[in-house]
């Protein structure tokens, strides 16, 4: 019992946060990666410079930025529902947290490749690599420490938004603070999920950045 | 051999400036070709034609057995660059892979690679001088090995052509000229032609046989280098040519061209001690009013000569000296 409340109780939450937060990371890491390199590639200078196309992504990507996290959940409730079922617990808030953060990364990626530039893209295709070739054997290689830098951002941002989740039936640590803490007036337990979700967020960043770590350690 | 018949090319977006303006030009096989111009000339745009790196408007391009290269096929696109490699102003390494990867990256776009290719990689390796630094990091180099590393990579598709843009620009003044030593010794090794931009006539000294020089998309002067270092018409090709302290219109000017002689002596005589053998045998007299003396290329003397200036003619001419009138 910690602030009567079964440990139990805690872990749970703590378990149903992880979860959230790593599932779709996972999920935001691949769409973003996707959306990101196709940002690149159409936009000036990209592999497949399309002007059209990169303006419409380009304002589909602001756009499901700009929806604050809250509105957005509310706005896919049919669509999760049509989904995954049922619009309670920690499954569903991924379709949210995975649409609310892909954008998010598909920019850092963007960023990522267009750092990485227009040398390596030229030299790729000097020696008669094919556009795909260069995206995946050269540009997105060389961007990996940016890449993975970027995604652990985006998984502590990820963290944050499952808090909001959480308040409003998605379970896990924002669960525990709001509804057993704040709600029911037991300040400790705000505190101690408050803890525990820093204490993850470090966790994520001492991940991140062994990741990168061993990624740029080549000798 | 390769030809670029009245080629003109304007990018998007620029109304009036237009990159290459009714550009032809030759370059034969078996010789280092230099383009020489001042940012902005075209120059790069120009080798960037030759692998359709970029297109072009008008006009038509023969090299190897491609001809009308704005319409090859996206297969026959990526042969034709297989057999031209090609070096940068930086190296544009991959930093995340080893020197030995990267000099086999470019085998990777076309096959799996095999073991006689790793074999291949080491020994142009150790051709550009560093062997021992297969398993090393681009950022463990310095620049100019970097760029010996690029050298490599530019040779591992047994190309026919290598490009070479502004390839010593980010060095200094000592490894640039190793850097372009080993151009044209690898050149030589492995039969290829080559063709390097450069805003530096230095560059063009060293081991250029022919000079394209590119004013405003143009070309403006065209020839081998000896015409053009000492027999430079135009403007912009003189103002290059002043540059490394060869200006030889002005000592020209000050003789009577009839008693001045053009003498040329490759490696074989350099050694020699021709002129004052000729001073003491003929018991005439010549002054040396101008030379150019480098090591790896032919040297250049021009002589004063006021008397008996066919016999002194005659005399070199036995003793292997090209000998030829001044303008």
């Amino acid at each position: 019992m910690l602030f009567n409340l079964e440990i139990s109780t805690y872990l749970d939450a703590l378990w149903e946060t992880a979860y959230m937060t790593i599932a779709s990371t996972l999920f935001v890491f691949a769409i973003g990666l996707g959306l990101g390199s196709l940002l690149y590639a159409t936009d000036k200078d990209g592999l497949w410079e399309n002007k059209t196309l990169y303006k419409i992504l380009s304002t589909v990507t602001s756009a499901l930025r700009s929806i604050p996290f809250l509105i957005l959940i509310v706005l896919l409730i049919p669509f999760t529902r049509i989904l995954i079922g049922t619009i309670l617990g920690p499954t569903a808030a991924l379709p949210a947290l995975i649409i609310g953060a892909s954008p998010f990364y598909a920019r850092i990626v963007e960023i990522a490749l267009h750092e990485t530039g227009s040398d390596l893209k030229e030299t790729g295709l000097s020696f008669g690599a094919t556009k795909l070739q260069v995206l995946f054997r050269i540009l997105i290689p060389e961007s990996l420490p940016a890449l993975v830098r970027g995604i652990t951002v985006t998984a502590i941002a990820i963290t944050g938004y499952t808090s909001i989740a959480g308040a409003i039936g998605a379970g896990g640590l924002g669960n525990l603070a709001y509804l057993y803490g704040y709600a029911r007036n037991r300040i400790l337990i705000t505190i101690a999920a408050t803890v525990m979700i820093a204490i993850l967020i470090l966790l994520i960043q001492v991940v991140g950045d062994l990741f990168v770590k061993k990624l740029s350690k080549k000798y | 051999m390769i030809t670029l018949e009245n080629i003109t090319k304007q990018y998007i977006g620029s109304k009036d400036e237009i990159a290459l303006n009714q550009v032809s030009a030759r370059f034969d096989s078996g010789l280092i070709h230099g383009i020489i111009g001042i940012s902005g000339a075209g120059k790069s745009t120009l080798i960037r034609l030759l692998n359709q790196l970029e297109s072009y408007d008008k006009g038509n391009i023969q090299i190897f057995d491609y001809t009308d290269l704005r319409h090859l096929n996206k297969e026959s696109t990526r042969m034709l660059r297989k057999q031209i490699g090609m070096i940068f102003q930086t190296d544009h390494l991959l930093s995340r892979k080893t020197v030995l990867d990267n000099i086999l990256l470019p085998i990777s776009f076309h096959r799996k690679i095999t073991s006689e290719d790793k074999k291949f990689a080491q020994d142009l390796l150790q051709e550009v001088g560093l062997s021992e630094y297969s398993t090393r990091y681009p950022e463990q180099l310095s620049g100019g090995q970097r760029q010996r590393v690029g050298i490599a990579r530019a040779l591992i598709n047994k190309p026919s052509l290598l490009l070479c843009d502004e390839p010593t620009s980010a060095l200094d003044v000592i490894t640039t000229g190793q850097i372009l030593q080993l151009i044209k010794a690898t050149a030589k090794n492995h039969s290829v032609d080559v063709i390097i931009v450069t805003h530096d006539m230095y560059v063009i000294r060293e081991i250029c046989d022919t000079v394209t020089v590119m004013d405003k998309g143009r070309i403006v002067e065209h020839g081998d280098l000896d015409d053009i270092l000492f027999k430079a018409k135009h403007p912009q090709t003189q103002a290059f040519v002043k540059e490394i302290g060869l200006d030889l219109s002005s000592v020209v000017q000050q003789f009577d061209p009839k008693e001045l002689l053009l003498l040329k002596f490759d490696e074989s005589i350099v050694k020699d001690s021709i002129i004052s053998e000729m001073i003491q045998t003929l018991s005439v007299t010549a002054s040396i009013v101008y030379a150019n003396v480098t090591p790896h290329r032919i040297g250049i003397m021009v002589i004063h000569a006021p008397k008996r200036i066919d016999e002194i003619k005659l005399f070199l001419e036995k003793h292997k000296v090209v000998v030829e009138d001044v303008i």
